[in-house]
């Protein structure tokens, strides 16, 4: 079970726990060469848990609803043939249940893979320490405006 | 005159608050300013009341991570019910222009006579608009399109279609001692864009109009055919979450200028003629389709003016839905929502980021049998946006997916992906086939929406229109709508001088009835 870092704003330790093992799977990618930080190193799940705890409350609702879904065996079970709850599945079984998701025929499923993947994908690609790795040298210095001190 | 007003942030409006003024204004972007700056200069006394947070330059820092959450509707979550279409809207004083990408066109002539021939939309010709898209433009500092703009993304797109004819066309842009840092989007750190809140709003500010910041408008109080106050939550900023109550009481009117989502929503929720069977329906978003190339060398496409150069040569398709191509901003957040898939295969695509190019195709919707989407609002004020991909908008995203491969592949790019999930790689011309065989819909594709219209159309028939082709609303007589919810279709066009134009013709109107 993965901890959160502080407080949690929304999530319960329990769907946390869930958001940081699909986060971890989600970026950076088994195979990224050593110095890109994992979702955990820049806590990921806990920016998307003070993210969701300021949308309208029954999305928030709804969030923490998907994050039981995911972890229920039952329905690892139904798409990629595991019963075990994603946070004690393997990885390569963990990807093969968000990749389950992802190309489903069931439109509600793709659209819970969606969630998770944006909201990982935006908070780490939104962190600085990014930045280098993907080629991004960050915002430039900006020209002070006719007339500032 | 009582001298200039002010912008009052909801932290330092207290937890009960009751004024009264002539006109409520609901919404600070280029609708409410507009419709703002028009009755304050006509004397009258007005109140803007905007949701979202009041920021400038000295804020805007150009980080995606703090800008997305901070400046746009749900705090950068907004889409479709299904997430199939992600909605990229402002939500800051200045609404939709503190982050659009400052793209300038007037209303097509064409789209004009299509809502006067099929929407029952009369006197809003060229001629009538023209001299409020001058002021607007003279606002804005709108000038004509400057070859200086175009960064090596958008150069790209404008290479490509040169070479094969389509005629690419240089985007006149909203911007005063613009350094084309690239950043429109997150808000521009020099406030050199002109924005809504550096422009119109400013000026009702200087006539005496006051704007509350962090105010959610969440009701309407109506009676005899007339709303008489508009009421508030006063948001705690930090929390996103109601902490006292405004109450503006509107001697005269109320003008709604909430966009295209939060306007008929908020009609919904208030239950202020929302009988028509109208409100909430024919909601467009000119469907955004991506597409991302690799070149040899750096284009860099976080930099620069963000939006040069667009091409209009698939705008009118005959029968079938036509669309236009620019180009978005290459910044890492935004190319990470867009790329598809996730792990090993997503972070080498983010790892070339510097050589990534993108173009965009805007679906041109609601010109032909396509009924758009609609907008519900539940009681308790969660809004729900629906929109099924017709037929017609699939085969135009298919058509339109095609082309941009075909001119990325004439421009030079080394290879081409699609956004599909997962994505397809084209690397000639003869791959292009494969982009009609692989499967197109909701969530196997990604899609974005930056123009937001429709949803309370205008027009003469209050069977099928919810305002007058002035804006008034068809069952209160005091009340009007300002903002892209008066469109009866997509407009083919980025909206905000539309929008700006329609508001001030209104105002103007307004203003002279007294």
């Amino acid at each position: 079970m993965r901890a959160p870092r502080g407080a949690l704003r929304l999530l319960s330790p329990a769907e946390y726990s869930v958001l940081a093992a699909v986060a971890a799977r989600i970026v950076p990618g088994s195979g990224a060469p050593a110095g890109w930080p994992s979702a955990d190193a820049l806590d990921c799940a806990g920016k998307i848990d003070a993210l969701m705890a300021r949308v309208h409350p029954d999305v928030g609702h709804d969030f923490r609803r998907l994050l039981r879904l995911i972890e229920s065996g039952l329905g690892g079970a139904l798409l990629a043939g595991s019963p075990r709850p994603f946070t004690r599945a393997a990885p390569d079984q963990q990807d093969a249940r968000l990749e389950a998701w992802r190309t489903s025929r069931l439109a509600l499923l793709r659209s819970g893979y969606q969630a998770v993947k944006r909201l990982a994908h935006a908070t780490y690609y939104a962190s600085p320490e990014t930045y280098a790795l993907v080629g991004y040298p960050g915002p430039p210095d900006v020209p002070q405006p006719p007339g500032t001190p | 005159m009582s001298g200039p007003g002010r912008i009052i942030p909801g932290a330092e409006i207290a937890d009960t608050t009751a004024v009264e003024v002539d006109f409520a204004i609901v919404g600070s972007g280029a609708g409410g300013s507009a419709a703002a700056a028009v009755l304050a200069a006509a004397g009258a006394k007005v109140a803007v009341l905007e949701e979202g947070g009041h920021y400038t330059r000295r804020d805007f820092n150009m980080q995606e991570g703090w800008a997305y959450p901070t400046l746009y509707q749900e705090h950068g979550n907004r889409s479709t019910e299904d997430l199939s279409i992600m909605i990229l809207q402002g939500r800051s004083v200045g609404g939709g222009t503190t982050v659009n990408w400052t793209s300038s066109f007037r209303t097509p002539e064409r789209t004009l006579a299509l809502w006067s021939s099929r929407h029952a939309v009369s006197g809003l010709g060229a001629a009538t608009l023209a001299p409020h898209f001058e002021a607007v433009e003279k606002r804005l500092n709108v000038g004509p399109g400057n070859p200086d703009d175009v960064n090596t993304n958008n150069r790209k797109l404008q290479e490509g279609a040169a070479r094969l004819g389509w005629q690419p066309e240089l985007i006149r842009r909203s911007v005063q001692g613009c350094a084309r840092l690239g950043y429109c989007g997150l808000g521009c750190p020099l406030d050199a864009k002109r924005t809504s809140r550096t422009t119109f709003l400013a000026d009702a500010v200087a006539a005496g109009a006051t704007v509350y910041s962090d105010c959610r408008v969440t009701l309407l109080e109506s009676d005899a055919g007339r709303v008489r106050a508009v009421i508030a939550e006063v948001l705690d900023r930090d929390l996103d979450r109601p902490r006292g109550r405004l109450a503006v009481h509107a001697r005269r009117g109320v003008v709604l200028a909430g966009g295209a989502i939060n306007t008929p929503a908020l009609l919904q929720r208030a239950r202020v003629g929302s009988d028509s069977g109208v409100l909430g329906r024919r909601t467009f978003l000119h469907p955004t389709v991506p597409i991302v190339s690799f070149h040899d060398q750096p284009v860099e496409g976080f930099y620069g003016a963000p939006q040069s150069v667009s091409v209009h040569h698939f705008a009118d398709r005959g029968d079938r839905v036509g669309y236009f191509f620019e180009t978005p901003p290459v910044q890492p957040m935004l190319a990470a929502l867009a790329m598809t898939g996730f792990g090993d295969s997503h972070r080498r695509l983010m790892e070339r980021l510097p050589y990534a190019q993108s173009t965009i195709a805007l679906l041109i919707d609601g010109h032909h049998d396509d009924p758009g989407g609609d907008v519900r609002a539940d009681s308790d004020g969660r809004v729900r946006i629906r929109y099924p991909l017709h037929q017609a908008l699939r085969e135009a995203a298919v058509s339109a997916i095609t082309d941009m491969a075909r001119l990325l592949l004439v421009a030079g790019a080394r290879e081409v992906w699609t956004l599909h999930d997962p994505p397809l790689l084209l690397r000639s011309e003869a791959d292009l086939g494969h982009i009609a065989a692989a499967p197109f819909g909701p969530n196997r594709h990604t899609m974005f929406s930056a123009h937001q219209m429709g949803g309370a159309p205008m027009g003469d028939d209050p069977a099928r229109a919810v305002v007058t082709s002035r804006g008034r609303h068809h069952q209160v007589e005091n009340l009007w709508i300002a903002d892209g919810s008066i469109f009866p279709t997509g407009l083919g066009v980025n909206p905000q001088l539309s929008v700006y134009a329609h508001a001030r013709l209104f105002a103007t109107e307004i203003a002279r009835a007294g």
